[in-house]
């Protein structure tokens, strides 16, 4: 269950699918076909019906945490905090990626803004992430991207549960949306192993929110294992069609009038079909 | 030297780690894979349950210290030191969390002191790996006793420490509760003509070669903490001395010698000699043999004093 319609929910992907374009098309840098890949993902999870947290007082200790590992994603991170209503839409506007903003092109922990933690190089956050779980007593989920695994220490946490010990209420969420930087991502058999050191692990399609809810509340379900989720995404979801789930956008913004008109149509044009405003 | 019996700084660290269990509930202890090495299995044996291990993944560890401390709990993570190299990039990322959390570094087998385990344990870039992160508060203890003083002194307040321990016994010089405060380092003897600064055991390797040097000859400076360093104390000596030795069992690069010309450079331009191990691979062998051949010993610091003098 959702805190508010799926139609609501479709309206907030369209709204923050389009300042995501205007946000990085404006600074003429950042990472939009992750954060495209992530929005339903996101949204899903914060507007959960289990899902709590104070944006009037952002280090409650009564808060289901949210790590961000993929610190290039931080764009939507900050659009959903903006919706949710930890400050205001605005400010991301005016302080992504300037100087001793709270909008850093990584994010930078600040718990007032809900930004849990400081991230960067890879591999990194959802260690931090399952430390923190260890003795947090709310959930705690993960968002980490496929490439990430890449990082041998990465595929360590998945021995965590046997080395260390399974922390029950924490929730990897997996955006496997198969594109790197340079390369695509093929996690292999990461399913089978996470299954095999004791975790509970969930597919689902991460651009539908019908079949999220489901994933999302299976996983708090489980107060027992660690979850895995693999959220089937698809990088630049939303934006310019010939640049959708294509290899060689990492990082790369609209360059010019044209190439944000062609992500905006595409916006625009999902927006009225799914019935939400843009 | 007048002196208390000896034991190596993770020995007084362990036991010190365990009496602080008591006093703080919130303590966790961390280990990854040589809990017997840095003696936090002291801890570990009377908590079992606020100790955890990543197994032998010295990133995972960090990780989840970092992770730990962020959910308000005082951390203490412990490593061989050299293992550490592993962890870099998590240490970084650990002091870019900001104010508030607790985390404690604590880093035994430092230095040649190390011994027969050979060049790839011996530990001799930590004080220059550490002092390029920002935020890391960087001790270095003299003796057992100092070591327990300076452990309740950074488990009381939060912030991001790296605290730097040993493998062989050293002597304990220092009464109990020894002198130390963060951030200051102390003017032990006095003379005119010299000054010898030191951290770690190496203090007492600098007070027994001011004593062989007699009376009034050298200032005696202790640093038991690297970083921030108390330029002032050493400053104010190089002005009465014109003459600074350092003396460390590190390396040339990045560590004691470095900081200290970073500071003289720039207030008190003086002539400068260092006692340290050059940048190089080092060799197996007993603490005391290596200290001599790579020339970080009572020997190697008397010549480079009576040289300079």
């Amino acid at each position: 269950m959702y805190k508010i319609p799926i139609s609501e929910l479709h309206a907030k992907a369209g709204q923050i699918r389009r300042n995501l374009i205007d946000l990085i098309y404006r600074a003429k840098s950042g990472h939009l076909d992750t954060s495209l890949s992530l929005v339903e993902v996101w949204l899903g999870l914060v507007y959960s019906d289990f899902f709590r947290c104070n944006p009037k007082d952002g280090a409650w200790s009564g808060r289901d945490a949210v790590f961000l590992s993929e610190g290039h994603a931080c764009p939507v991170q900050y659009l959903v905090n903006a919706d949710l209503g930890y400050f205001d839409r605005q400010s991301v506007f005016d302080g992504n990626r300037r100087p001793w903003t709270p909008f850093q092109g990584h994010t930078q922990r600040s718990l007032a803004h809900g930004l849990e933690n400081s991230n960067g190089s890879l591999g990194i956050g959802l260690w931090q992430a399952y430390g923190f779980a260890l003795e947090w007593p709310q959930y705690v989920f993960c968002i980490a991207g496929d490439g990430e695994f890449e990082e041998p220490s990465s595929i360590g946490l998945l021995a965590a549960t046997h080395l260390c010990k399974p922390a029950g209420n924490f929730t990897l969420l997996l955006n496997y949306n198969r594109l790197a930087q340079d390369a695509p991502v093929d996690i292999g058999p990461l399913g089978k192993v996470a299954e095999a050191y004791g975790w509970y692990v969930i597919e689902v399609d991460g651009h539908n929110f019908e079949a999220l809810d489901d994933a999302y509340q299976c996983a708090v379900a489980d107060k027992v294992r660690p979850k895995f989720v693999i959220c089937n995404t698809i990088k630049g979801k939303g934006g310019d069609p010939s640049r959708e789930g294509r290899l060689g956008y990492h990082g790369k913004p609209p360059g010019n009038e044209i190439e944000y008109q062609a992500y905006l149509q595409a916006c625009v044009g999902a927006s009225q079909s799914s019935g939400g405003a843009a | 030297m007048e002196t208390y019996g000896s034991v190596s700084l993770r020995e007084a660290f362990g036991e010190a780690l365990r009496e602080a269990g008591a006093k703080y509930p919130d303590i966790r202890v961390l280990d990854a894979g040589t809990r017997n090495s840095t003696m936090s299995e002291l801890f570990q044996k009377v908590y079992p349950d606020r100790f955890y291990t990543a197994g032998i993944n010295e990133p995972g560890m960090i990780g989840l210290a970092t992770g730990l401390a962020m959910a308000g709990k005082r951390v203490v993570a412990c490593d061989m030191s050299v293992f550490l190299q592993h962890a870099y990039a998590h240490l970084f990322t650990a002091a870019r969390q900001g104010e508030g959390l607790h985390l404690i570094i604590a880093a035994s087998h430092t230095g040649v002191a190390v011994g027969p385990d050979g060049g790839s344990a011996h530990d001799i870039t930590d004080l220059a790996r550490m002092r390029l992160i920002p935020n890391f508060i960087i001790i270095t203890p003299w003796d057992g006793h100092q070591t327990k003083s300076a452990l309740d002194i950074i488990l009381a307040k939060p912030g991001y420490y790296y605290i730097r321990l040993n493998r062989p016994k050293v002597p304990i010089f220092l009464p109990q509760p020894a002198p130390f405060e963060i951030g200051k380092a102390y003017l032990l003897r006095e003379g005119s003509k010299l000054t010898l600064i030191a951290l770690g055991d190496k203090v007492f390797t600098a007070l027994q070669a001011a004593e062989e040097l007699g009376a009034g000859v050298a200032d005696v400076i202790g640093i038991s903490t690297l970083e921030p360093l108390d330029g002032q104390t050493i400053i104010a000596s190089a002005h009465k001395t014109a003459k600074v030795i350092t003396i460390e069992d590190h390396s040339e690069v990045g560590g004691l010698f470095e900081s200290v010309a970073g500071v003289l450079v720039l207030e008190k331009p003086v002539p400068m000699r260092k006692v340290s191990v050059e940048r190089v691979f080092t060799t197996s062998g007993e603490p005391d043999e290596l200290a001599r051949i790579y020339k970080v010993d009572l020997q190697a610091t008397l010549e480079t004093c009576r040289i300079f003098l």
